[in-house]
C-alpha cells in the first residue's frame, strides 16, 4: 500500500510540509499556511476542544463525526475533545451548505467562541459542492464564516476527519497541496 | 395487536359507490381516484371511517392547484391516490377528519397559498420566517403569513416555555425545540425545522430523473437507499418500467444493510442518552463494522450511488458481504443481548416515551414507532413490490409502545434483515438497469426505510423531465408523534432517550 | 457491570493506529478521480463537466478545472470515461487553503485522431 515516496502514497505522516506545486499564487498561499501553522502550534498547545455546527446537512456528516469518539477512532487519544459550549471551544466543525435561514444561529455560535479559534469546513456541502448558491442556501460555509481548514468528502470518513483535524493543528502536514490529480508527464505543463 | 379495519372486500369499491363524480385510473398497483372538490370531505370521511391510513397529503400545480392524498389500504395491499382540483384558495377541512394531515396542511399553505376552509390557524412549518414574495415556492405565496408560534395550549398551574436550539449537543443535527414545562415535567413540545429547509422538491423540477437521484439520495443521507428507491419506483411507475429481477434483489440487499446500520446507530444513541458508555461503545463497534461492510459491498459507507432509475448502478461484492455480515451481525447481537441483561439500562427505557396504538393510528405514524405500539404496518409486507413479494419479511410487533418496545423491535428487525440478505444473495443480486422511454406520466413509489415507510410521487412532462417531485421520507410522518411521546410522565432527561428511540432526522423532514 | 467488563476484555482493542500507521479500511473508501491529461481533449472535458452533479468539474480555455473540495467521489465522471478517469485512492485531502483543492489539468491541444 505504501511506497518510499510519502508525498504520493497515503497514510504516512510527512516529516515536513510537502512543497506545493501548481496553481497561481502558490508561494503566497504557502506563506499564509505557514503562518497559520505557527500560530496554531504556539497558541493551542497539545489539546483542542471541538464544537460542531450543522448548517443544513443530510445527516451523514454528523454520523461520521459522532464516530470520532467511537472505539475504532477514539479521538481522545489524539488530544481532541468535543464540547457543547462554544465558549469552551477552540475549533468549529461546520457541516452543510449554510442554509440562509441558519445564518444568525451560525454567527452567534462562531461569535460566542473566544479567539484564537479555527473553523473547519467539513464535507462537500460546506466546501461549495452539492448545492449551488440560491435563495435557500449560500452554497458553502464561506458565505458566512471564515474557514481555515477544508475537509472534502461526502461524507468525509472518520479517517479523513482525523486527518483534517490534525492538519488543523499542524500535527500532520498537508498533503493535498502537492497532489495534481492528473497522471502522465504532461500534467506538469501549464501549472505555474 | 390490531390491523386496520377493512370495509368488506372493497374499500375502494364502496368509496367509488359513495362519491358521486369520482373516476378511477390504475397505474400498476396504485389506483388514482379523481374526486370533485365538493365531494372531498365526504370521501375523506369514508376512508377514515373504513380505517384506511393517510400516508401523505401534498399539492401540485397552480391554477388549479391539485391536492393529492395518498391512502394506504393496507388490508387490500394497495395505495390509493385521491386527487382533487382546488380552484380558489380553500378546500375542505381535512385534518378535522384525519389529524394525520395537519402538518401537511400547514406546508401546503406555505407553498401553494391554499388552506382548509375551517379557518383553523395554521403554523409555520416548512419555510423560514424571512420567506417573502420572491422566495422560491412550489405554487402561490399565501395571502397571509402563517402563525409564528405554536397553537395555544392550556396548562393547569404554572408553566413556562423555553426555546432550545437549533444548535444543540455536539454531533447531532440542528433542531429547534419549544419546550413547555412546569419545571421538570414536559407539558408540551413543538419543533421548528425550517432552518434546515434546502428546497429539495423545488430543486428537482426540470431535472431528468437519473440526474435527480444525486440530490434525492441526499434528502436524508441516512435513508439514501430508501428515499432513492421510493423516487426511482415512482418514476418507474410513471413510465411503466420494471427493473430486472437481479437488480431488484440488489436494491433489497442495500435497503436491509441500511436498516441494519441505522438500528445499530439508534442502539448506540440510546446507550449514550442513558449514560451507559460501555453499551454505547459496544454498539458503535457494531455500527462501524456495518459501515465498513457497506463500503466493502457497495463502495460507500452510506450506500450513496447504488440506486439507479430502472435498476441499480452496481452489484454488491458478494464474497466480502457474506464474509463481513456474520461478524458484524454477532457484534450487534452481543451488544443487544448484554443490554437486555442490564437493568439500569432497561429501567430507563421501560414506560418512557409511550406512544399508544391509538395515537399511532390517529397520527398516521409508520415504522418501528408504529410497530412498537402494536400496529402491524410494514410497506415490505403491506404493499409488496419485488423482491419482497418473493422474500416477505417477518414483521416485528410489540404492544407497550414505549422506548423499550422500539428498542426490541429494532433488534428483531436487525436479525430479520440479516436473514433476508442471505436469501437475496442466494437468489442472485446483480447490476443492471431497464431502459427508460422518454415519455411523461405520474406515479407513486415507496420503500420501507429503517424509520418507516418512505413515499415519493413524481410527475414527468412530455420530455421525461420532472414537473413535480414529492419526497416524503418517514421522518415527515413521525416527528409529529414525538410531541405525544414526550408529554405526560416524561421529564427532560427522557427527551434524548425518546429521540434516539424514534431515530428520525431533521434533514428528512425539512428537506 | 461484570458482564460488560468481561465482554470488553474479550473483545479487545479495535482502535485504529492512524495516523501513526496506515489503516486498511481506507482501501474501500470512495475517493476523488485522477484524470489522464493525455486523453483530455475539449470534447471529453465538456462531457465530464456536464456529467458532474456537484459542479466539481469546470472549464477554462485550456484546462479542465477540478475542484477536489466540491467532489463527492460519486464516480459518474469515471463511468463516463473509464480509461481516462480512474480513482485516486487518496482520502487525506484536508487543506489549509481553499485554492489547494482546485487543480488545473491542461487539455490536449488537438482532438485524438
Amino acid at each position: 500500500m505504501t511506497t518510499s515516496d510519502p508525498s504520493i502514497h497515503p497514510q504516512r505522516t510527512a516529516a515536513g510540509a510537502t512543497p506545493p506545486e501548481g496553481g497561481p499564487d502558490a508561494h503566497e498561499e504557502q506563506a499564509t499556511a505557514e503562518l497559520l501553522r505557527q500560530r496554531i502550534a504556539s497558541q493551542f498547545g497539545r489539546s483542542l476542544h471541538i464544537r460542531t455546527l450543522d448548517t443544513g446537512s443530510c445527516a451523514a456528516c454528523e454520523q461520521e463525526i459522532r464516530l470520532l469518539t467511537a472505539p475504532h477512532y477514539d479521538l481522545h487519544r489524539l488530544g481532541f475533545f468535543f464540547t457543547p459550549a462554544p465558549r469552551h471551544a477552540d475549533l468549529l466543525m461546520v457541516t452543510g451548505p449554510m442554509i440562509r435561514a441558519f445564518d444568525i444561529a451560525a454567527r452567534k455560535t462562531y461569535d460566542a467562541m473566544p479567539g484564537p479559534k479555527i473553523v473547519v469546513a467539513t464535507g462537500a456541502c460546506a466546501l461549495g459542492g452539492v448545492y449551488q448558491p440560491d435563495a435557500f442556501v449560500h452554497g458553502s460555509v464561506g458565505g458566512v464564516l471564515p474557514a481555515d481548514v477544508w475537509i472534502p468528502g461526502c461524507p468525509p470518513s472518520p479517517l479523513a476527519l482525523l486527518h483534517g483535524l490534525l492538519v488543523a493543528v499542524d500535527r500532520l502536514a498537508e498533503k493535498v497541496a502537492g497532489l495534481s490529480f492528473a497522471s502522465d508527464d504532461r500534467a506538469g505543463e501549464g501549472l505555474q | 395487536m390490531t390491523a386496520v379495519q377493512p370495509g368488506a372486500s372493497g374499500t375502494l369499491a364502496s368509496l367509488i359507490g359513495a362519491i358521486s363524480g369520482a373516476s378511477l385510473a390504475e397505474t400498476g398497483s396504485t389506483v388514482t381516484v379523481k374526486v370533485p372538490a365538493a365531494e372531498l370531505e365526504g370521501a375523506v370521511h369514508h376512508l377514515a371511517a373504513a380505517g384506511a391510513r393517510l400516508a401523505d397529503l401534498f399539492a401540485a400545480g397552480q391554477d388549479p392547484t391539485v391536492l393529492r392524498l395518498v391512502w394506504a389500504l393496507d388490508a387490500e395491499r394497495q395505495y390509493l391516490v385521491m386527487q382533487s382540483d382546488v380552484s380558489g384558495q380553500e378546500y375542505p377541512p381535512l385534518s378535522d377528519v384525519a389529524p394525520a394531515a395537519f402538518a401537511e396542511e400547514c406546508e401546503i399553505y406555505e407553498q401553494f397559498g391554499i388552506r382548509p376552509a375551517s379557518g383553523k390557524p395554521l403554523n409555520r412549518v416548512a419555510l423560514p420566517p424571512h420567506a417573502g414574495p420572491d422566495f422560491p415556492r412550489l405554487g402561490h405565496q399565501p395571502p397571509q403569513a402563517p402563525a409564528e408560534i405554536h397553537a395555544p395550549h392550556t396548562v393547569g398551574g404554572h408553566a413556562f416555555e423555553f426555546p432550545f436550539g437549533p444548535v444543540r449537543q455536539v454531533g447531532v443535527e440542528s433542531l429547534y425545540y419549544g419546550l413547555v414545562t412546569s419545571g421538570e415535567e414536559i407539558v408540551d413540545l413543538y419543533l421548528f425545522t425550517w432552518h434546515k429547509h434546502r428546497g429539495l422538491e423545488w430543486r428537482l423540477r426540470g431535472q431528468a430523473p437519473r440526474d435527480a437521484l444525486f440530490h434525492v439520495e441526499r434528502t436524508e443521507g441516512l435513508s439514501a437507499i430508501a428515499v432513492s428507491w421510493a423516487f426511482a419506483a415512482a418514476v418507474e411507475a410513471a413510465l411503466g418500467v420494471a427493473p430486472p429481477p437481479a437488480a431488484q434483489r440488489t436494491r433489497a440487499v442495500a435497503l436491509e444493510l441500511e436498516r441494519l446500520y441505522n438500528h445499530a446507530a439508534a442502539t448506540a444513541a440510546l446507550c449514550q442518552a442513558t449514560g451507559l458508555t460501555v453499551g454505547q461503545s459496544a454498539a458503535e463497534i457494531a455500527l462501524e463494522r456495518l459501515l465498513r461492510l457497506n463500503a466493502a459491498a457497495f463502495g460507500h459507507r452510506y450506500l450513496f450511488g447504488v440506486m439507479d432509475v430502472g435498476g441499480v448502478r452496481r452489484a454488491p461484492e458478494e464474497a466480502a458481504l457474506r464474509a463481513g455480515l456474520r461478524g458484524a451481525r454477532s457484534e450487534l447481537r452481543r451488544a443487544a443481548d448484554a443490554l437486555a441483561s442490564t437493568n439500569s439500562f432497561l429501567d430507563r427505557l421501560e414506560a418512557a416515551g409511550i406512544v399508544t396504538g391509538e395515537q399511532a393510528r390517529r397520527l398516521g405514524l409508520v415504522g418501528p414507532v408504529a410497530r412498537a405500539a402494536g400496529l402491524a404496518i410494514d410497506a415490505r409486507k403491506d404493499q409488496p413490490a419485488q423482491p419482497y413479494l418473493e422474500f416477505p419479511p417477518a414483521v416485528a410487533i410489540r404492544g407497550s409502545g414505549d422506548v423499550l418496545a422500539r428498542f426490541q423491535v429494532m433488534q428483531d428487525e436487525a436479525a430479520e434483515s440479516v436473514r433476508l440478505i442471505g436469501d437475496l444473495l442466494d437468489a442472485g443480486a446483480g447490476a443492471g438497469t431497464a431502459s427508460l422511454p422518454g415519455a411523461g406520466g405520474s406515479g407513486l413509489g415507496w420503500a420501507e426505510s429503517s424509520r418507516g415507510e418512505a413515499l415519493a410521487w413524481v410527475a414527468l412532462d412530455a420530455d421525461g423531465r420532472i414537473s413535480r417531485a414529492r419526497l416524503r421520507p418517514a421522518s415527515v410522518r413521525n416527528w409529529r408523534g414525538f410531541d405525544d411521546a414526550c408529554r405526560s410522565q416524561n421529564v427532560f432527561t427522557d427527551i434524548p432517550i425518546i429521540e434516539a428511540s424514534f431515530w428520525l432526522t431533521v434533514a428528512g423532514t425539512a428537506r | 457491570m461484570t458482564l460488560w467488563f468481561l465482554r470488553g476484555l474479550r473483545r479487545g482493542v479495535v482502535t485504529t493506529r492512524y495516523p501513526a500507521r496506515p489503516d486498511d479500511s481506507a482501501a474501500d473508501l470512495p475517493t476523488p478521480p485522477v484524470f489522464r491529461a493525455e486523453d483530455l481533449d475539449q470534447a471529453l472535458a465538456d462531457r465530464l463537466v456536464a456529467v458532474c452533479p456537484s459542479h466539481a468539474l469546470r472549464r477554462d480555455a485550456d484546462a479542465l478545472v477540478f475542484d477536489v473540495g466540491a467532489c463527492t467521489a460519486c464516480g459518474r465522471c469515471q463511468e463516463a470515461a473509464p480509461g481516462a478517469v480512474t480513482s485516486s485512492g487518496e482520502f487525506e485531502l484536508a487543506a489549509t487553503s481553499r485554492g489547494h483543492l482546485v487543480k488545473r489539468i491542461p487539455l490536449r491541444r488537438e482532438a485524438r485522431a
